[in-house]
């Protein structure tokens, strides 16, 4: 009964428009009430549950790939894409898949890439006589690729609802070959629809021109060595990393590129303010609908009804992805990072899967369902990027989808995808 | 647990299977028997209610009625609860637990009463000591200048500082690459932990110097107590009195075990070392944190115990 | 109403200020404490729990922001199929539930930093009951512009909404 009431209330008011935070919040206040607890409990959870140092990567790491994108170290990336790889068939959509897996070195918000890459690569396109609706797919399902390669604040969110004992730096680490493969397999799909529209190519521009971007487009690259070589060593906490992230970034475009005014600096302070207060009240409040979740042994009956239905991890693993997808084209992705790890993960961990190779399950799927309808982050700011209805975009995305789903089951069948590069580093 | 009338909601931050959890276990089929199925215990393991400061307010709060929590979050909040956590205060083992199983120990466990919470017994915590990748430490000579990872608590940094070394507080999951890196030269813990957390794969010197021999402590929640009947009260002391020996028995197999595994991986084990200056460096650490005439007494009479 | 407005507005803001202040003032404390640890071989222990206090506060009160100025996350599926009537009726209930939860954040944030007010906290050397402030003033922010939205709506003002509308003042 005490789930009716914690699932029911959440729904009820997911549907009529609360906030997602509140959602959580309250439907954990009226199942605590409900069980005769003393409520004070929901109101600890949510401030233990954001009080966790791990948890300062969040704002750093928005705050930085703000700067980036408003200092112009993003553009710079995107240029030497273009020069890298313009020349393939599907010339400025291969590109765009490059600058993402470029940008996604620096960022780990897949709605700040596709804004950030989106917002410099659809106008070339369109331009360029690429049909926007192509231009704004590419951009979307791209951007998933900043949640897989390092930085990626999602993988910590993931370490922290596994109870903080999964390392942020193997997480980070095994998140490279999949966002690699992603890229590839969008890349392929991105040749084949070009080809069958017959889109242009772009030309070489030749050896000179290239070490010129490169040059330009070094700080930005040398970011993505700190970052990772800071965590992967374990110099520094991810935190750690996160804030000298944001100290780099803040350095370059004031001092080095001189490409940040203090307007732009103000604005993105209070952008990344924005971001985090919203995200980490999720999160807050997720930490007491979670403290319920534990207490009603969720988790454990959620083991239980898998193993009567299958025993067979292949199946089971399935099932989940389906389940998350479903779910991920409902909700947003931390809050249900949050909600899922700790019923998932015990189940995962029941039927034999690593607990890192999971979080990259997870992100991916998660980050699938942020281009999807009816509730879509990264989908509605493409959209809005390119300036076309959400259904202009969906009738031609499939290719893209396809090409996702493909990836998502490589790295769920394949746990080498995901582990075999950490192991590396042990 | 499952058909006994009233069921009591345990916290433990340790893993199933570890020995604490294993003793709570234990207590709860004693207190089955011993009220006639009235009363058991659920645990919930692993931190999946919160961490020990989280579940130590839910426990004041009545939201959990059972809790086994280490002593290091108490001592901001009850000041009895340092004595037990003070370096070298304990000689040995043993030493702790005469003294804890006898009136000091009641002493301190009367203390929760006042903060909602009461106090039924001692576990075993382990006694921590050094290790580090560099030397092996066989004076406070060696430990000059070192820089070791403690927990997050003035008192252990002090301690640390006293010795001549540098405390670095860092989370405990950095702890192995700090290590491997260099950020840091070892860390402190007790046998096993040494081991699960695979530090002894980078810091192969352990000296057995036994700084802190500090016990866990089993509550429950004031508000859960008062519900219970007067009868059913003698029967939860009881029930985690019988559950202590049990803990013990297998906190000592399970040391055995690591140290077997930890030495046979290469791990060199110093325990030839004269910890008289050890103790004499810790005077600064004692007159900071024992200040009320109570606590001086109660060191003097924990020092005074054989 | 539009007086009352011009003072949330400016509540708002000065909330948003101290927040984007706090993020400031994290990222110099923890630059301090990396390069106190890397540069000056030094470690300091009061930076992280220092900066984790900070870092409550700019949640609290930016989440409180959030709900007068639409950011938060949320689930509008159902509101485009329902008439515009039910649709704003659906919105005040919603706004009443996040009042009862920001009262809540009041009351036993309140409870809480009683409790915890003769601790300690490590590192700090403050009283705990600091960790549970910002609970309480997030709490007081959320009642305020949830109840500020029921009044907008009522003298047939706009009120702001993920993805929506921007307020103006
Ligand atoms: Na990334
Ligand atoms: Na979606």
């Amino acid at each position: 009964m005490e789930l009716w009431v914690l699932f029911g209330t959440f729904v009820v008011l997911l549907l009529i428009g609360t906030p997602v935070a509140f959602c959580l919040g309250v439907s954990s206040f009226a199942t605590i009430a409900y069980l005769g607890l003393p409520p004070v409990v929901v109101f600890q959870r949510m401030n233990s549950g954001v009080s966790v140092f791990a948890l300062m990567a969040i704002p750093f790491f928005i705050f930085a790939g703000d700067l980036m994108v408003r200092g112009d170290i993003a553009r710079r990336l995107v240029a030497l894409a273009g020069a890298l790889v313009g020349h393939l068939r599907g010339g400025l959509g291969q590109v765009n898949i490059l600058a993402s897996v470029m940008f996604g070195g620096v960022s780990g918000s897949a709605a700040a890439d596709a804004s950030a890459v989106g917002g410099l690569m659809v106008p070339q396109m369109k331009e360029r006589g690429y049909d926007v609706d192509y231009a704004v797919n590419i951009t979307v399902v791209g951007s998933i690729i900043a949640l897989m390669i390092p930085p990626s604040h999602n993988m910590i969110i993931y370490s922290i609802s596994a109870g903080g004992k999964i390392s942020i730096a193997d997480l980070f680490t095994a998140g490279i070959i999949p966002g690699a493969v992603l890229a590839l397999s969008l890349m392929v799909a991105a040749y084949f629809v070009a080809k069958s529209r017959g889109y242009p190519t772009e030309p070489f521009p030749g050896g000179r021109a290239m070490l010129g971007l490169l040059a330009n487009a070094v700080p930005g690259l040398v970011l993505v060595a700190i970052i990772f070589g800071g965590v992967r060593s374990g110099i520094f906490t991810a935190s750690e990393s996160s804030n000298i992230a944001v100290v780099y970034a803040m350095f370059v475009t004031f001092f080095v590129y001189r490409s940040l005014s203090w307007a732009d600096f103000v604005a993105a302070t209070m952008a990344a303010v924005r971001t985090t207060a919203m995200v980490l009240m999720v999160i807050g409040c997720a930490g007491a609908f979670g403290w319920l979740l534990a207490y009603t042994r969720v988790p454990a009956s959620m083991v239980m009804m898998l193993k009567g239905i299958s025993d067979n991890p292949i199946v089971i693993l399935l099932l989940m992805n389906l389940v998350l997808l479903v779910l991920g084209t409902f909700m947003d992705m931390s809050p249900l990072i949050v909600i899922t790890t700790p019923i998932f993960l015990p189940v995962a961990v029941a039927f034999g899967v690593d607990p890192v190779h999971f979080g990259v399950i997870l992100v991916l799927n998660l980050g699938i369902g942020l281009c999807t309808p009816p509730v879509g982050a990264v989908l509605f700011v493409g959209c809005a990027v390119g300036k076309i209805p959400i259904w202009q975009a969906m009738r031609t995305i499939w290719p893209f989808y396809g090409a996702a789903f493909a990836t998502l089951m490589l790295v769920t069948y394949i746990p080498q995808l995901s582990l075999w590069l950490p192991a590396q580093f042990h | 647990a499952g058909a006994c009338e009233t069921t009591l909601k345990s916290s433990d931050t340790h893993p199933d299977g570890y020995p604490t959890v294993e003793a709570v276990k234990a207590m709860s089929k004693s207190l089955e028997e011993r009220t006639d199925g009235r009363l058991c215990i659920e645990i919930f393991h692993s931190a999946q209610l919160g961490e020990e400061k989280d579940t130590i307010e839910q426990t004041q709060f009545g939201a959990i009625d059972l809790n086994r929590v280490s002593l290091g979050p108490f001592n901001n909040i009850i000041e009895e609860t340092q004595i037990p956590s003070l370096p070298y205060i304990f000689r040995s083992v043993e030493h702790m637990h005469t003294v804890m199983d006898g009136p000091i120990g009641q002493e301190i466990l009367d203390a929760f009463a006042e903060h909602d919470l009461i106090g039924l017994g001692f576990y075993d915590g382990g006694s921590r000591s050094f290790y580090n990748k560099e030397k092996p430490i066989k004076s406070m000579e060696d430990l000059k200048g070192m820089k070791f990872r403690v927990m997050q608590s003035d008192m252990f940094v002090d301690m640390v500082s006293a010795l001549g070394a540098n405390a670095t507080p860092l989370p405990y999951g950095e702890v192995y690459s700090s290590i491997q890196t260099g950020v840091i030269d070892g860390a402190e813990n007790n046998w096993p932990s040494y081991d699960t957390s695979g530090h002894f794969e980078v810091a192969k010197y352990y000296t057995l110097d036994q700084h802190l021999i500090v016990p866990e402590v089993l509550v429950m929640s004031k508000k859960s107590w008062d519900k219970l009947s007067p009868e059913d009260q003698v029967a939860v002391k009881a029930a985690a009195r019988d559950s202590v020996p049990v803990m013990r028995e297998l906190w000592v197999a399970q040391e055995k075990k690591s140290e077997e595994k930890v030495r046979a991986a290469g791990s060199e084990i110093i325990t030839d070392i004269d910890k008289t200056p050890f103790i004499e460096a810790m005077k600064p650490v004692y007159e900071k944190y024992v200040t009320s005439e109570k606590l001086k007494d109660m060191v003097a009479r924990i020092q005074a115990t054989e | 109403m539009i007086s009352v407005a011009r003072v949330t507005s400016v509540m708002a803001r000065v909330s948003l200020w101290v927040s984007g202040a706090g993020l400031v003032l994290m990222t110099v404390l923890i630059a301090c404490q990396v390069f106190w640890r890397y540069v000056l071989n030094d470690s300091i222990s009061w930076t992280e729990p220092g900066s984790v206090m900070i870092m409550g506060w700019f949640i609290f009160l930016g989440a409180a922001v959030g709900i007068r100025e639409g950011y938060h996350l949320s689930f509008d599926i159902l509101l485009h199929v329902v008439s515009h009537r039910v649709k704003l009726m659906l919105h005040t209930t919603s706004d009443i539930v996040v009042i009862a939860f920001g009262a809540g954040m009041v009351v036993y944030g309140t409870q809480l930093a009683i409790n915890a007010a003769p601790n300690v906290l490590p590192s700090l050397g403050i009283s705990g009951a600091f960790d549970f402030m910002p609970i309480v003033a997030g709490g007081v922010l959320v009642v305020l512009f949830s109840i500020e939205r029921i009044a907008r709506r009522m003298a047939g003002m706009p009120t702001a909404r993920f993805g929506e509308t921007e307020i103006e003042d």
